[in-house]
């Protein structure tokens, strides 16, 4: 019982917070308490998983939480990158003014991310997901500049487009779910055998998928994560994307084989790992390049998934899971990194900072003997040897490329100022963030049984995770060599698709405020009074004939 | 035959009616205290009619004078209304208290009219609203109706400008026309049937072309009065000229009543005369004021405006419960999802519309305009009222734990167990246009400005009344833990 | 033809006319004016049914005198209330024109 009161805190302690957030004073200090509101997922993560779930309150809108192992991995390598993060925007945003609404929107991030994890029935996750999007929102905010605000515009429209889509797919569940019951796990049970089985899945893929950052929905991404603060840019990467990540694996019918939409979402997936690589060499920002990168990354992750669910093997999840807690990590170590490099001028701080980013960037291409390689020799089995396989091979090495053009762009982002030096506040929660990337994994790996040391010191496991990394690294060297220019890609490519929409529903405007004005005009309006009556009875009569 | 409590039900339409008639002889100071000795007796009233009818197994019924239909009046409560009544109480209650600064009478002033003339309006849209609720017969609903025009009309040219005047002129016209549309339309019931009973008539209405007629006059005559699109000529610069505290009444709770009536004659009167194509009709109509609404809401550079167009959009959605409550293998109209949702979506935009032309009046009386471009700085300067506005707009998005979101979750379902997924679609796509513009209106306010705010003090009260009502409206939805379905739709209204 | 149907007719005439004047007619006073042909249109017909309604040895049903006489004090009330704002209309901008004008050029009250 006690354990499942654990469950509970994940959300009561952030929301605490918040609420206390209230008083001007305890919002001008907030910053200082970050660190400590993800603790309790830490703790659950730990200490809950299999728990039986918590219900919060009698009858059938009750919020439900629960925490299967997938969602602990998840929670527990979340929580973990939003304490280190809130440790370094403490030291980051030191003397900024706008540091309590930082702090606010902080909160509710965190608060919808790491319930995301822990919410067993729809209503609680959409509350959620809401939450989770206005807070998101405010932090890409944050700093008010023009790309700030458009990042943050197509952020929330974007978000709240996928999350109308995901609602009809919640509704669609809840109607064929027994009982029209609210919890996910009940629900996704009866789904395969539901009428409108097709509709629902669609909708909640677009949905979920939109938040995971697939192609063609991903182009709020490189716009926000670019456009934030860094601690924010951070967190948004590693964890907020991973919330999209356990929605699919919640509401996907993984156990059930489905070849067809299993291969469908897998090839959604490949294109989208390789498209990511492609237009993130392209960039110049090195935050952009990571931006780019996740999306690569939450592409792998999702054909795995999808590979999975086409033989209908649940086991996937864990395997993405693993994949996705290690990327959590990584990818909250290089979002920091820019943050150090950005105010490093120094050479010998600035090579060991490049030199670890490098490692552990790596390491998401496969480097043998990091976390990388642990997560990519778990995901092997589910993408099979065929053409998923092969890509997955290629995208290894896509991800190496990207790797090594972020490091160089991370170089030429260094401080131009010479003398330049990055408080220590900001170089420790780095180095425990780096640390925990190499260790975290390995801890992971060797806690949940089937996985030695032995195997992966393995010539032929070796000589795999080392082939499309080679393959990566030429790649590199042959485009510096060549001097080949890149196509210059603006920042969310195809972002230019919905300005132009965007451009022609505001046009029509204006036309509307016209019409408005012609229907102020006494005889229309009293006509159109008496058409309306004619409509009504033509209605009434027709429909009985 | 009265149900034992029935008493309670005359009592909720008689004391605010009694209340305004010695505020009348009493003058204008006396006029206030008496409305707030009225409000709180009128939410016990309005308890007490929700504590009898959950005690008991139908509607609560009081006939006057003990005479039965088609002779006497019966007077009728069930679940939408007692939901209606207990809704308007309270938001009534808070709309009060907000008033105290604009329509208040400290001592040692000189009591002014508008003053005066505030705190009658507010408790005779009261009473009125509260017959509306509980009357059983259609003649009743039309005293009821014309009640609340004559109460409303004066709130829209309280501030006495010329274009307040001519807004009210016209919006009194149309009420009128409409008004004498239905008179029609009901003079045509008692001459085909004989009744004017609600109950009575849902028993003997046939499907007809004189039933049809009367329907559609009906029907078309309450739509003018609700403005729905493309009757809405007269709502945006009534609504938007009048005081905030009035405007609040009029888009909050006015609206709803001519509302309601729609619902009781397609329900309960007669259900079997509606067709499929009738309801979806309706529902169309809904669906042009949502996406017209929210459009020209968009284009406002006034708050007040932006928030009455906002209204015009959001009567879209009190109609769009019409077609997805059509069982077409019934082929007649039936209460459920559909239903509950509607009375939610009421409730909950009464009171989070309230919050905001609340909201929109602190705004003007501290800055002294409300054009929205000219807002950056206001956050900080007024952090608990933009709140507040944002809690509103959040509830008319439909996040949860608002009731917007409940209604929306409930209209869905019922869109997608119909088949009529285009429904669904058009509430989502309102969704999207309504957070676009309360987006606008929060970073506007959320900005830094260029050169330091001049705020004029809002008192701590009025901020505190537009917050407790942003708060309600935001936490509607947490009823659903209860399962109060039953209070929505539950048991039916005919049968004394 | 009975009387009935001859009252109801003309009723019916008096209902386009009055609806004919609401339309079409620019002043407020005489939109007032065309109202309550329509609304004594509505009231005849009203009464027509009464006497259609019957009972065997009574002159007219009950009933719709009763529910026509509030309807008459309603229309009067709305009658009075109309031509007072109308005054008050006249007195504060000098026209009694209901022509629509832009709403941002709206006064604004508080």
């Amino acid at each position: 019982m006690e354990r499942s009161m654990l469950l509970a805190a994940v959300l009561a302690l952030p929301l605490a917070m918040l609420a206390a957030c209230l008083w001007a004073p305890v919002r001008a200090r907030i910053l200082t308490l970050l660190p400590i509101a993800p603790l309790p997922g830490i703790a659950a993560a730990l200490l809950c998983v299999g728990v039986p779930p918590l219900r919060l309150a009698p009858g059938a809108w009750a919020p439900v939480l629960m925490l299967d192992l997938v969602g602990a991995i998840l929670l527990g390598t979340a929580a973990l990158l939003w304490a280190l993060a809130a440790l370094y925007a403490r030291c980051y945003l030191r003397g900024d003014g706008d540091a309590g609404r930082f702090g606010v929107c902080w909160l509710m991030t965190l608060t919808g991310c790491l319930g995301a994890f822990v919410a067993a029935d729809m209503v609680t996750l959409y509350l959620l997901l809401g939450l989770l999007t206005l807070g998101a929102c405010g932090l890409v905010i944050h700093d008010q500049t023009p790309p700030a605000w458009r990042g943050g515009g197509m952020y929330l429209a974007m978000a709240l487009f996928g999350e109308s889509c995901a609602l009809i797919g919640f509704v669609l569940l809840a109607a064929a779910s027994p009982d029209d019951g609210l919890l996910i796990r009940d629900a996704v049970r009866a789904l395969p055998e539901s009428p409108t089985r097709d509709l629902t899945l669609a909708l909640l893929i677009v949905g979920l998928g939109l938040k995971a950052g697939l192609v063609p929905l991903h182009m709020w991404m490189p716009l926000a994560h670019a456009a934030a603060p860094v601690p924010a840019s951070a967190v948004l990467s590693g964890a907020v994307v991973k919330v999209g990540i356990i929605g699919l694996m919640r509401f996907l019918p993984l156990h059930s084989a489905m070849p067809d939409w299993g291969q469908a979402l897998a090839a959604v997936g490949l294109f989208t790992a390789l498209y990511g690589v492609a237009v993130g060499i392209t960039q110049s920002h090195p935050k952009a390049v990571l931006a780019y990168s996740s999306v690569s990354q939450m592409g792998v992750i999702v054909a795995v998934l999808g590979m999975g669910w086409s033989v209908g093997d649940a086991s996937a999840a864990l395997s993405a899971a693993f994949y996705a807690s290690h990327h959590v990590l990584v990818k909250g170590t290089l979002f920091l990194a820019v943050g150090l490099a950005a105010a490093t001028a120094a050479p010998r701080l600035l090579w060991p900072l490049l030199a670890v980013a490098a490692v552990l960037g790596l390491g998401l291409g496969g480097l043998p003997l990091t976390g990388g390689a642990l997560a990519k020799y778990a995901v092997k089995g589910p993408l099979g040897d065929g053409l998923a396989g092969t890509l997955g091979k290629v995208s290894a090495a896509g991800t190496t490329l990207l790797v090594l053009h972020f490091v160089h762009r991370l170089r030429s982002f260094a401080s131009q100022r010479p003398g330049d030096a990055a408080p220590v506040g900001l170089w420790w929660p780095w180095c425990l963030l780096a640390l925990a990337s190499l260790i975290v994994p390995w801890a992971l790996y060797l806690s949940v049984p089937g996985g030695t040391v032995g195997d992966m010191l393995a010539p032929a496991v070796l000589w795999a995770a080392l082939l499309p990394m080679l393959a990566g690294v030429a790649a590199a060297l042959a485009l510096q060599l060549s001097g080949a220019r890149l196509p210059l890609v603006p920042e969310g490519d195809l972002v230019r698709m919905i300005d132009a929409a965007v451009r022609r529903c505001i046009a029509a405007g204006p036309a509307m405020v016209r019409a408005d004005a012609l229907l102020l005009h006494w005889p229309v309006a009293l006509l159109l009074l008496l058409a309306t009556v004619l409509g009504f009875g033509m209605m009434l009569f027709g429909g009985h004939r | 035959m009265s149900t034992e409590g029935g008493l309670l039900l005359a009592a909720a339409v008689l004391l605010p009616f009694t209340g305004m008639l010695f505020g009348m002889l009493a003058g204008g100071r006396q006029a206030q205290r008496i409305a707030f000795i009225v409000m709180p007796l009128g939410l016990v009233v309005a308890v007490g009619i929700a504590g009898t009818w959950l005690d008991g197994s139908g509607p609560v019924v009081y006939l006057l004078g003990g005479w039965a239909p088609p002779l006497g009046i019966a007077l009728r409560a069930d679940g939408p209304a007692v939901a209606m009544l207990l809704a308007v109480a309270g938001v009534v209650t808070g709309i009060g208290v907000f008033a105290l600064a604009d329509f208040g009478t400290p001592k040692g002033s000189a009591e002014s009219r508008a003053a005066y003339s505030y705190w009658l309006l507010l408790l005779a849209v009261w009473g009125s609203l509260n017959l509306v609720f509980v009357s059983g017969d259609l003649f009743t609903l039309y005293v009821a109706l014309e009640l609340l025009t004559f109460a409303a009309v004066p709130l829209v040219c309280l501030g006495g400008s010329g274009a307040t005047l001519r807004a009210a002129l016209r919006y009194l016209l149309f009420a009128l026309a409409g008004s004498l549309l239905y008179l029609l339309g009901a003079v045509l019931v008692f001459g085909a049937y004989g009744t004017l009973d609600i109950a009575q008539l849902a028993q003997r209405v046939q499907p007809e072309a004189a039933s049809w007629t009367m329907l559609a006059l009906m029907t078309a005559g309450l739509l003018a009065k609700t403005a729905l699109f493309p009757l809405h000529i007269w709502l945006p610069p009534a609504h938007a000229g009048a005081p905030a505290a009035a405007s609040a009444l009029l888009s909050g709770l006015v609206i709803k009543g001519s509302w309601f009536l729609v619902v009781r004659l397609w329900f309960d009167a007669m259900p079997s005369v509606v067709t499929m194509p009738a309801a979806q009709l309706l529902g169309a109509l809904g669906a042009g004021a949502i996406i017209f609404g929210n459009a020209v809401a968009l284009r406002q550079a006034r708050l007040k405006l932006l928030v009455a167009y906002s209204t015009v959009a959001q009567i879209g959605y009190l109609f769009l419960m019409f077609p997805l409550a059509f069982d077409a293998a019934a082929g007649r109209i039936a209460g459920g999802l559909a239903l509950s949702g509607g009375i939610m979506q009421a409730i909950s935009h009464a009171t989070a519309k309230s919050a905001m032309f609340m909201a929109a009046g602190s705004i003007y009386s501290a800055l002294g305009h409300d054009r929205v471009a000219d807002f950056a700085g206001l956050a900080r300067a007024l952090p608990l009222t933009v709140f507040a506005f944002g809690l509103g707009g959040i509830s008319l998005v439909g996040l949860p734990p608002a009731g917007g979101f409940l209604a929306k979750w409930w209209l869905l379902s019922a869109a997608v167990t119909s088949g009529q997924w285009w429904w669904a679609l058009v509430l989502l796509a309102g969704g999207l246009l309504t957070a676009a513009y309360v987006f606008v209106v929060i970073t506007r306010a959320l900005r830094a400005p260029v050169a330091p705010l001049l705020v004029a003090p809002v008192a701590r009260y009025r901020e505190l009344a537009t917050l407790g009502l942003a708060l309600a409206s935001v936490l509607l939805g947490l009823l659903a833990l209860f399962d109060l379905r039953g209070l929505l739709v539950g048991r039916p209204s005919v049968g004394a | 033809m009975t009387v009935e149907t001859l009252i109801a007719l003309a009723a019916c005439a008096l209902v386009g006319i009055g609806l004919y004047g609401l339309i079409v007619q620019p002043h407020p006073l005489r939109k007032v004016v065309a109202f309550n042909v329509m609304g004594s249109g509505v009231f005849v017909i009203f009464g027509a049914l009464a006497r259609r309604g019957a009972a065997a040895g009574m002159l007219a049903d009950p009933v719709p005198q009763a529910l026509l006489i509030t309807a008459i004090v309603v229309a009067f009330a709305a009658t009075a209330m109309t031509v007072a704002l109308l005054l008050r209309l006249i007195e504060s901008t000098g026209s009694a024109s209901l022509a629509a004008e832009p709403p941002s050029a709206d006064g604004e009250a508080r």
